[in-house]
């Protein structure tokens, strides 16, 4: 133990880890042969950007998650390495084989057993990007830590706007922190349609002031202590990051944990590709140089920037063949060794290397992987078109059709909204093959569970931006406009008011009078203590009352036909409907009552006329008030058709009566 | 007559009710704080902050003696008594019933507002904004202990929480903590409007509340909201988030004057700060795209008073308690420069032991051999030979007999206390007698039946 404290004082290796995986299907079929992490992105690999960032952040050394593909990406390292890229020279990488990782969760699982990791390290999930300066970060988690022995990560956030581009719509972050930023309430609105959000009371009243934030957006960097991987050994229900925040959150108490938010200021960036959208923002924001310096120009990875960057944010290499004719209007990358033949209009694209393009070609919003030719005339807009394909002349690929590797479509065909992959998918029918190396996947291959509205939603957002306004502008607008007083309203449910509570009340004191066997005048009292109690008017009394007797069938729920169970009920509160009942007032009421529960309950409307009947043998109505009340009833009501044959019994007898008084 | 920008309106019809064992026999607006009644420090402020006159909604059958009291206190402002009935009204009631009289926007304070802010700052925020309400928030006061006279109890202080656009001060939300049982329901559109909120659990309300004219003549459509923080404030609030409907063009034009659409009054459109506004550059916010103030025609704001501000609102016991025991130390912020009259030239002091903490009313007579430390002693009281006063407040017409030991007390009016009696962390009623040698202490000590009214 002697030598302890000289081990402590000598510096630890500032460590990350990257989960290449992102354990889902999002970038098919562009990834069925190419692993996310080599995935092009402005015609560099994803991970190059990566590991770049890490090193410019001042990470000494990395762990890289690899479970599929595991060939191709050592060898893209090596070939790094061998072309001393610049993140080699201060960083070492070493690479994780874990085959049967399932999860992100998995393989923290997998490194926790490992036992690599010593200290505080950052978290980054796959995809990840950024230009963030790590160190300043990680000693402020280290000073989190020695005030809050428990705080586990500092999740990094950025500031993005509502319906900014780089916002991933599947993360809708709502965020809500103590003014010293430790994380409270953390919740990812996207894939829910709810209008409410339901915070804890406790979190608002514990603290004396909170930060509830919904303009961030989550970069999927982390901050972690040593603490977070047995942490998510402990807990193997703990798949994603999010259910690891989400788990600590509710469970602060048992595991003891905290988690912190920092937010990158400044000309600070960070964001994670995890679906074609956010690979469409985050290429946007590369030509904008948001990641400066890693922009295509200052040359990522490499020690020559081989590319020029013009007005208009076009990036264009060295060897780039460009007709006269050819026009590229902003917002444009074009590789080495490409051409672009005469008439042909570039704008808002990735041009990727080695790629011909014919005459008359327009290219909007699209990305262009290497290697590939398009014939002349042909369009192509908001789509991704993988390496080695061939277009031949007069193709149209639009509405974010995405083209695996090496498709070959033949002359003229239109794709619309499609996958399209070279090989034949299994179960594909006719309808589906575009050509000999081109055949239509369908979109909601994997998930068949659910085919409802939401789930479409989801789909829509995770793929390419193709116009404006339309879901996010919508739901705004249409929020904002029909928007009624009981939504705004903070509270969960409208305060009930008296009249019902008395109801429920009456009801409840009825139920229990007959099955206790009270006497009437007793019920008649408590009747009347709940009348004062929730101020109820005389006519609401009675009309409560009769309305609360005929529900009570369906209260005691014996199982007998409402009739059945209705009659020796009516008996037994004669003595409370005679009370109540007292004059032509309360008939009314009584009459009403009868009609509202009719109305509502199809049971008592088939035998309304048997205990209307009832009523007016027992005297408790009189002849001329159902008349009158009857003659106020809509005559096109099934009420009204229900209630005719008594009424007309009456009108006989009375006339029957009267001529025999005569 | 030019018309005034601000109209200022004092309520004082209040009952006191969360104190009611000082309330019984004075009204709340007339309690002594240190050598003044409650009521002077809002219209001093008000005097202060250059109003010249002011609307003082009072209760009928306390108006004579309310006026009595402040014209003894020399103010200068000019003050509208306005009475109103015995029943039991809100707020917004009273507000609604001198509708006649608003012809401006509105200031509204509370009687029992005791502060050193700088009103200016809130109405200033008010102006610049075009708001339609603007609100006085404090920070809690920091924590301190006072011996609360009485039995021992818990004072547990009504918690509201308020959320307060961090970027542009906009008050988004308004409740009481009390209204929610474990989750509170934020409208999503909420914070998609406003991205970075600050919710506060602890803030008080000042009750100065800066109000548009149309929010008045609201409040006399809207008959059902019967008080201005429980329920004005949280509706307009709300409807902070709503737009108006967009107006139909075939429908004639009697129809929309008839409609009840909150929008009807808040409309803006003939205001000069909307086109103003239009024409400028200015944007209160950033981070999305939307126009200034999102369009709101209705926008509440929150001035948040620095955290050394003092602000109290005396309508609790331990506010009253503690307040009277903080008034000399604050008391030139306060009443800026208004001097200290810590013995009155009318009264009649024998005593050689009054500590420099004490306050001396009117004509109150403190007799030889007496001693007091930390003592408001109120108007035309008496304390005989051999007593000793400390840490207490004793209201108007208070006799206290000889040998009598007082400790950390609130006497009410007209207490009589015999004789030899040593009483300590009591509370007193009005009119009660104390008989000759009682010991008490920790009680509230009144005459039962009185408080049954309440």
């Amino acid at each position: 133990m002697s030598h302890k404290s000289k081990e402590v004082i000598k510096k630890d290796v500032v460590q990350a880890v990257v989960v290449a995986e992102n354990f889902r299907n999002d970038f098919a079929p562009i990834t069925n042969d190419t692993p996310l992490a080599l995935l092009p992105l402005l015609n560099v690999a994803l991970i190059d950007y990566t590991l770049e960032f890490l090193s410019l952040g001042g990470i000494e050394e990395t762990f890289l998650f690899c479970c599929s593909n595991v060939d191709l990406i050592k060898e893209h390292l090596e070939k790094s390495i061998k072309n001393s890229a610049g993140w080699s020279l201060t960083m070492k990488v070493n690479i994780i084989i874990s085959e049967s990782c399932r999860s992100f969760g998995d393989c923290l699982r997998d490194l926790d057993a490992k036992g690599l990791i010593r200290s505080d390290f950052v978290l980054l999930e796959s995809g990840t990007i950024g230009n963030i300066k790590l160190l300043p970060i990680l000693k402020k988690h280290n000073e989190i830590c020695k005030v809050d022995k428990g705080a586990a990560m500092t999740i990094i956030l950025q500031e993005a706007g509502v319906g900014q581009a780089g916002r991933c719509l599947h993360e809708e972050l709502l965020l809500v922190s103590t003014l010293n930023n430790r994380v409270l309430f953390h919740q990812k609105l996207g894939r829910s349609n709810t209008r409410k959000i339901e915070l804890p009371l406790e979190i608002l009243v514990d603290n004396s002031a909170v930060n509830i934030l919904h303009n961030l957006k989550d970069t999927h960097i982390a901050i972690c202590s040593a603490s977070v991987l047995p942490l998510f050994s402990d807990n193997f229900d703990f798949q994603t990051r999010d259910d690891f925040v989400r788990g600590l959150l509710i469970n602060e108490e048992i595991l003891g944990s905290t988690i912190y938010w920092h937010l990158i200021k400044g000309s600070q960036y960070g964001a994670s590709i995890t679906n074609w959208r956010m690979y469409q923002a985050v290429s946007r924001e590369i030509l904008h140089r948001w990641t400066y310096p890693l922009v295509p120009d200052m040359g990522i990875s490499t020690r020559e920037n081989n590319y020029t960057h013009l007005k208009n944010n076009i990036y264009r290499n060295k060897n780039v063949h460009l007709a006269k004719n050819s026009n590229l209007v902003e917002d444009v990358i074009i590789g080495s060794g490409s051409s672009i033949s005469d008439g042909s209009q570039i704008s808002k694209s990735i041009i990727g290397e080695n790629i011909k393009i014919g005459k008359n070609v327009i290219i909007e919003d699209s990305f262009i992987f290497s290697n590939t030719s398009i014939g002349d005339n042909c369009t192509i807009k908001h789509s991704v078109i993988g390496s080695d394909c061939i277009l031949k002349p007069g193709n149209k690929v639009t509405c974010g059709s995405i083209l695996g590797k090496g498709v070959q479509l033949p002359k003229d065909k239109f794709v619309e909204d499609s996958l399209v992959q070279s090989k034949k998918p299994e179960g594909a029918c006719a309808a589906d093959k575009l050509g000999e190396k081109a055949y239509k996947l369908k979109h909601t291959d994997d998930d068949e569970e659910s085919d409802s509205e939401e789930e479409g939603l989801v789909k829509q957002l995770s793929r390419l931006h193709i116009a404006d306004q339309e879901i996010e502008e919508s739901d705004d607008e249409s929020v904002a406009s029909s928007k009624s007083d009981e939504e705004l309203s903070y509270t969960t449910s409208p305060v009930p008011d008296d009249t019902n509570l008395f109801l429920t009340e009456v009801i409840d004191s009825l139920a229990r009078g007959f099955e206790d066997k009270l006497q009437c005048d007793n019920l008649i009292l408590e009747i009347n203590s709940s009348r004062y109690a929730y101020n109820v008017t005389v006519k609401e009394v009675n009309f409560n009352v009769v309305k609360a007797i005929l529900m009570l069938p369906f209260q005691l729920s014996t199982g007998q036909p409402y009739l059945h169970s209705l009659r020796p009920l009516l008996v037994y509160f004669s003595p409370i409907l005679k009370n109540y009942i007292r004059n032509t007032n309360a008939m009314t009421d009584c009459l009403q009552a009868v009609q509202e529960v009719a109305s509502t309950n199809n049971e008592l409307n088939e035998c309304v006329v048997t205990v209307l009947n009832w009523f007016y043998n027992k005297d408790h109505l009189s002849e001329e008030m159902i008349l009158s009340w009857f003659s106020g009833i809509d005559k096109n009501t099934r009420f009204y058709a229900r209630v005719q044959p008594f009424i007309n019994w009456l009108q006989e007898a009375e006339e029957a009566s009267s001529s025999e008084d005569e | 007559m030019l018309l005034p920008e601000f109209q200022a309106v004092i309520l004082a019809a209040g009952k006191g009710s969360r104190m009611p064992e000082l309330t019984a026999g004075k009204p709340k607006c007339l309690l002594p704080i240190g050598g003044k009644p409650l009521v002077w420090y809002p219209l001093h402020k008000l005097q202060q902050s250059g109003f010249n006159d002011v609307i003082l909604i009072v209760a009928e059958n306390q108006k004579t003696e309310i006026q009595n009291a402040i014209d003894r206190t020399n103010l200068n402002i000019k003050v509208d008594y306005f009475s109103i009935g015995d029943e039991e009204l809100g707020t917004a009631d009273s507000l609604r019933l001198i509708h006649e009289k608003i012809k401006s926007d509105v200031l509204v304070l509370s009687c029992d507002l005791v502060t050193d802010v700088n009103l200016s700052e809130v109405v200033n925020l008010f102006r610049q904004h075009d708001a339609s309400i603007c609100a006085l928030l404090f920070h809690p006061p920091s924590a301190e202990q006072v011996v609360i006279p009485g039995p021992k109890a818990k004072h547990k202080p009504e918690r509201d929480l308020i959320g307060v656009d961090t970027q542009t001060n906009r008050l988004v939300f308004l409740a009481s903590a009390s209204d929610f049982e474990s989750n509170v329901n934020l409208p999503k559109s909420l914070v998609r409007k406003h991205t970075n909120i600050t919710m506060y659990s602890n803030l008080i309300d000042s009750h100065v509340y800066v109000l548009k004219k149309w929010v008045i003549k609201y409040l006399l459509h809207e008959k059902s909201i019967s008080t201005i923080k429980g329920e004005l404030l949280p509706h307009i609030i709300r409807k902070q988030l709503s737009k108006p409907k967009v107006k139909e063009h075939n429908l004639s034009v009697v129809n929309t004057k008839d409609s009840n659409d909150i929008f009807h009054y808040a409309g803006e459109s003939e205001s000069d700060s909307l086109c103003v506004r239009n024409a400028s550059t200015y944007n209160d916010h950033y981070g999305d795209v939307k126009p200034c103030y999102n369009n709101d025609i209705i926008r509440c704001f929150a001035y948040i008073a620095k955290p050394d501000t003092y602000g109290i609102r005396v309508n609790t016991l331990p506010a009253y308690c503690l307040v009277n025991a903080k008034i000399i130390e604050k008391w030139d912020k306060i009443a800026d420069g208004k001097e200290l009259i810590r013995m009155d030239s009318k009264a009649d002091v024998k005593s050689t032991q009054v500590d420099d903490k004490c306050i001396i009313w009117e004509s109150s007579r403190l007799h030889e051999k007496t001693s007091y430390k930390n003592s408001i002693i109120g108007a035309n009281s008496e304390v005989q030979n051999f007593s000793r006063v400390f840490n207490s407040i004793l209201m108007s017409n208070v006799v206290i007999k000889e040998k009598v030991a007082l400790e950390n007390c609130i006497v009410c009016d007209g207490v009589v206390i015999e004789s030899g009696s040593q009483i300590k962390n009591c509370l007193i009623g009005s009119r009660h007698v104390i008989p000759k040698q009682s010991v008490h202490s920790h009680e509230v000590l009144t005459v039962t039946d009185r408080l049954m009214e309440f």
